[in-house]
């Protein structure tokens, strides 16, 4: 199957708005999403993730701008004939149909050979490991297998784009992250284009290729995830993705990661100024400080818990420093 | 602790209520097996003897024939009509939609013996008065609304991802009805044909209007059957006439419950 959605599946939206009335969903977007790339879209409630989702799918019209899938523009194509495979926000599985018969509905729909889908939801169940579930209800299964009958669906029939809306909204901590490294090997398998909306930060990391942020319906930076998290162009950019402070300096606005922050008791070389704790956080693998500076106000601090030995106490004296790398002009 | 006055004046006025709504119509059930010969409540004695002549009688049994072939045909039209209304109201889901369902369900207030003349005007010149075809469509008219008000309840709590779903994996609008819409709001369809099955059946004031000696429908002999004579047959004729409606009524209840059990409504 990698064979057949490799060949295709690169995307190019230009332009792209969807208004309401006077609200712009999305207000002017522009994107070039590679065949085979793992793309997240990551934004805010209401920063118009779904309704960009909605439009590449063909459920809504866009207002302005075209969407070209390898070349041709697919704006006027409706969404039954586009073959974007697509995992809902909730899954929307048909409710009154087995695991097989949902599997097999894109194929059933397109009238291929009774033999040709047995085989084909057979290699789909070998796939998200649902074996023993074929006649089962939807009702009947857990949300963490619901979601991968969703996923078997919607690549039941090799699409060359595979669109994904909070496909793991609806499950607990410990399964999301689980089953994060299933999509990730999933996606790698299958060689389908993945887009996937989230506004889970830690989810957008761990799995793109490449990260869109959006607020209020535009674009506020794309690139890796080290890319984003190292040098973030915007302010939006340094606090959605990650924590960030934020230094004023030579009349500009610089970010300062809070791992990246030196601290310890007495002073050495390279100090770049002195503190007082306000106080500390632990976290399990980091301990958080909040230090009350004399030139950069109040500042967090990331450190290792294991290498900080015991805790500073609030009040207590310390030394900040960092590298000059570490800080990052920001564009505001 | 004893219930209160209010709460047993309450109680008292329920039962009191309740035999006031349910009483007249079972009260055809004691007449139908009176001995004698005219309409009387039996006293110590019963008989089945008008129900001997009911089932002997070709007349009477024609009617049922009748009934039943114009009830089923009219439920049939007016819930396929329904139907398919329903669901284009829903997709449109505008405005203008709302109006015209507030159009399609005025039959339900027009009072009968308005939509009674309407037919009679209408079918004089359409030569359609005292044929089956006729009956079926009247009746289909007055059935349609009740299946539009069923189904729209049931695509109320339809997901319209479900069909987003649906077109997505490439199915063509007439699939995704065939194959996701109406399996998931067929309990609105069936109880919406089983009203307009009971409306047909019972329905007098426009068949009155519209029929002349061919079309004799088991409410129209009765109706006869009580003007002309005072025959306890008619009361037997009644009480098969309740039994069907209420056998009609039981599948409803036993649907819902069905439905209900096979998809529970989150929340
Ligand atoms: N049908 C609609 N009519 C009017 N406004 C709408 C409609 N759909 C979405 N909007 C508006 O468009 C904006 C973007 O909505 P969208 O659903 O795309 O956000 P989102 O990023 O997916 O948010 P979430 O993370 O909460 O799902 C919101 O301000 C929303 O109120
Ligand atoms: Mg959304």
């Amino acid at each position: 199957m990698s064979a057949d959605s490799a060949q295709s599946g690169g995307l190019a939206i230009t332009g792209l708005v969807k208004r309401y009335g006077t609200v712009e969903a999305v207000a002017g977007i522009d994107l070039e999403i590679q065949r085979g790339e793992f793309l997240t879209l990551l934004g805010p409630s209401g920063s118009g993730k779904t309704t960009l989702l909605m439009m590449i799918a063909g459920f809504q019209d866009a207002t302005a701008g075209d969407i070209l899938l390898d070349g041709r523009s697919i704006v006027a194509t409706p969404a039954e004939k586009r073959n974007f495979g697509m995992v809902f926000q909730g899954y929307a599985l048909f409710p009154h149909m087995s695991v097989r018969d949902n599997i097999g509905y894109a194929l059933s729909v397109r009238k291929r050979p009774r033999r040709e889908i047995a085989g084909r939801v057979e290699e789909m169940i070998d796939l998200v490991q649902l074996q023993g579930m074929e006649d089962r209800l939807p009702a009947q299964l857990s949300g963490g297998q619901q979601q991968r009958v969703a996923l078997a669906r919607a690549l039941a029939f090799a699409p060359p784009v595979l669109l994904l809306d909070e496909p793991l909204g609806a499950l607990d901590r410990k399964l999301r992250i689980e089953v994060q490294a299933q999509l990730k090997d999933l996606h790698e398998r299958v060689g389908t284009t993945f887009i996937y909306v989230t506004h889970d930060q830690e989810e957008a990391l761990s799995m793109s290729d490449r990260v869109v942020i959006m607020q209020s319906g535009r674009i506020e930076q794309v690139g890796t995830p080290q890319e984003l998290y190292s040098r973030p162009r915007t302010r939006f950019a340094a606090t959605f993705l990650g924590k960030s402070n934020f230094l004023h300096r030579d009349g500009r606005v610089w970010a300062l990661r809070p791992e990246k922050i030196d601290l310890h008791v007495g002073s050495s070389g390279d100090d770049r100024t002195t503190g007082k704790i306000l106080s500390q956080t632990y976290f399990g693998s980091v301990l958080n400080y909040r230090v009350e500076t004399t030139e950069f106000g109040v500042l967090e601090v990331d450190v290792d818990a294991w290498r900080g030995g015991a805790a500073l106490r609030p009040g207590t004296v310390v030394s900040i420093g960092w590298h000059d790398e570490a800080v990052v002009p920001l564009e505001d | 602790m004893k219930p209160g006055f209010s709460t047993r004046f309450n109680r008292f006025a329920a039962w009191v209520l309740l035999m006031f709504l349910v009483l007249p119509a079972l009260v055809a059930i004691p007449v139908s097996l009176t001995p004698r010969r005219f309409l009387s409540m039996p006293q110590g004695e019963y008989s089945l003897r008008h129900f001997e002549t009911l089932f002997g009688s070709p007349a009477w049994m024609s009617s049922f024939a009748q009934s039943a072939v114009i009830a089923v045909s009219a439920a049939f039209l007016a819930t396929v009509l329904g139907t398919l209304c329903a669901i284009g109201l829903w997709r449109i889901a505008s405005r203008a939609a709302e109006a015209i369902r507030a159009l399609l369900l005025l039959p339900l207030v027009v009072p009968p013996i308005i939509s009674a003349m309407a037919f009679y005007r209408l079918f004089v010149p359409l030569g359609l008065m005292d044929s089956y075809a006729g009956m079926i469509l009247a009746h289909a008219v007055l059935g349609a609304p009740l299946v539009l008000i069923t189904v729209s309840a049931s695509l109320a709590g339809f997901d319209p991802k479900l069909e987003q779903a649906s077109r997505n994996l490439g199915a063509s609008t007439f699939t995704t009805m065939r194959r996701v819409i109406l399996p998931s709001i067929r309990p609105g369809v069936l109880a919406g044909a089983l009203f307009a099955f009971i409306t047909s059946w019972d329905e007098i004031v426009v068949t009155l209007f519209i029929t002349r000696f061919s079309i004799y429908t088991l409410p129209r002999r009765m109706w006869n059957g009580i003007r002309e004579n005072t025959d306890p047959t008619t009361a037997a004729a009644a009480v098969v006439l309740l039994a069907v409606t209420l056998v009609v009524f039981l599948i409803w209840v036993l649907l819902q419950r069905r439905a209900r059990a096979l998809n529970p409504q989150p929340e």
